[in-house]
């Protein structure tokens, strides 16, 4: 157990971003890995939104969801403070959402199951809108992707993004605008 | 660049964010979340049933052969021939029948319609390790292309003619649904469950423990469809529409590699990606 110890003397003396809003949750997890609900608490359902702008299926958004926060709570004592601990956190679910996508794609089922199967934001969107958008939204690159789920999915301003990204807002603002731009042209519901 | 009317971008923006709208089970979710979270427990909200397929094939051509032989002898002590041996000999011609030689790539395609939409997928898998891999599925129209080689894997993006490559520690296995009816034929579980006519032609069905129900020719025991069992209750019927067994040529090589097929494609490698923690 004495590297137990040790691990956890050291992670309490990691410094984290020194304005990271975060920063006393983040050293109260590392203290006592139960307070880590509170971080939980305060990102379920922005990782949730993060998660469902870029996966359709409810089951696998529930998955990566639970493996984000799961994988969160076992490498909190090696979060590193160098960047707010958003940004850290949305890079493990933007992995994990990389990870199902492709696992989706290989698994050996042939359709996955109840992947067309109608869902709540279809009763706002039409089935073949939300399809047509997360199609459009997976052909993007991975950075753009991450920029536009962090926006809409987990529902951060421009700070908070350029924050987690490193940028200024208002370039993550421009950023924002020509990804905009491109779903824009390619959405075919635009010209009607 | 064009210009365009903002409410275009608003249109874009409303849709968005309707993708991630909050629903009625969310808090039920964040609440055992929460409680298995503040437990010390892995959560696990859902356990989805879904068959490893990293059993070594040729472990699984040794399972096969005497879930075989264990069959064909069960059903032979009972007594000579009898429905028990029938069974057990459509199974046995059924694996065989999906069983390709070794050092070559299985090519099968599966066409359906699912809630309406028509689907297909195709695979072409190098029945040997590495597992070599190429499959495209999804919609019609909209299938997705990916690839893996035994280190990386590859996804092509057909609208920016770009294929992104990440480097894969998993080695591939055999994912075809082909290769699924083989374990599981070879499992000894899967029962036949007589006989029944599909678009005119009358096909052993074959009941299979995952919940698959493949169809094979009595003329070849090869599956002519597949009843794959979704979430809801309903059932997407795939009809076989190719299988067949390539040789490892050089040409043929070339059908397992995204790159090659995209020879003009831009490669992304997108290093970013690597995941903390990892």
């Amino acid at each position: 157990m004495v590297m137990e110890v040790k691990a956890l003397a050291d992670a309490r003396v990691t410094p984290v971003h020194a304005a990271d809003p975060d920063a006393d949750l983040v050293a109260a997890a590392r203290a006592r890995p139960s307070e880590f609900v509170a971080l939980y608490d305060r990102y379920f359902a922005r990782v949730l939104g993060y998660v469902r702008v870029r996966i359709r299926d409810s089951a696998t958004c529930e998955d990566v969801t639970s493996h984000v926060f799961t994988t969160a709570l076992a490498e909190i004592g090696r979060f590193r403070g160098q960047g707010p601990f958003a940004g850290w956190l949305f890079q493990i679910a933007r992995n994990a959402v990389y990870d199902a996508q492709r696992r989706r794609m290989t698994e050996s089922r042939v359709v996955e199951r109840a992947n067309l199967d109608p869902t709540p934001e279809e009763r706002v969107l039409e089935r073949e809108r939300a399809e047509e958008l997360r199609a459009l939204i997976r052909r993007l690159r991975p950075e753009q992707q991450h920029l536009l789920a962090l926006r809409y999915g987990a529902g951060l301003s421009f700070e908070e993004i350029g924050a987690i990204v490193d940028a200024a807002p208002a370039t993550v603002r421009v950023r924002m605008h020509r990804i905009l731009e491109e779903l824009r042209r390619r959405y075919p519901h635009d010209d009607a | 660049m064009t210009m365009h009317d903002d409410s275009d971008l608003e249109l874009v923006e409303r849709d968005l964010t309707a993708l991630a709208e909050p629903r009625e089970e969310d808090e039920r979710l964040r609440l055992v979340l929460r409680a298995q979270l503040a437990a010390g427990l892995r959560p696990r909200v859902r356990r989805r049933r879904r068959q490893s397929m990293r059993i070594a094939f040729g472990a699984a051509l040794a399972t096969a052969t005497a879930a075989v032989i264990a069959l064909v002898v069960l059903a032979g002590s009972a007594g000579s021939g009898g429905p028990a041996a029938a069974d057990a000999a459509v199974i046995h011609h059924a694996l065989t029948a999906v069983t390709g030689p070794a050092n070559a790539i299985v090519h099968e395609k599966v066409v359906g319609v699912q809630n309406g939409v028509p689907v297909e997928a195709e695979w072409w898998q190098e029945i040997s390790p590495p597992y070599a891999n190429v499959v495209i599925k999804g919609p019609v129209g909209h299938e997705g292309e990916i690839g893996d080689d035994g280190t990386t894997s590859f996804e092509y993006d057909p609208r920016a003619n770009t294929i992104t490559e990440q480097q894969d520690s998993s080695p591939p296995t055999p994912i075809d649904p082909v290769s699924q009816i083989r374990q599981e034929l070879a499992g000894g579980q899967a029962q036949v469950a007589g006989r029944v006519v599909i678009a005119g032609a009358s096909l052993y069905k074959i009941d299979l423990p995952d919940g698959l129900i493949a169809y094979v020719d009595p003329s070849n025991y090869r599956p002519q469809y597949l009843d794959d069992p979704q979430r809801n209750g309903s059932v997407v019927r795939l009809r076989v529409a190719t299988l067949e067994y390539l040789p490892m040529t050089a040409s043929n090589r070339a059908l397992l590699s995204v790159t090659a097929q995209h020879p003009t494609a831009r490669i992304d490698t997108n290093p970013t990606d690597a995941a903390p923690g990892k």
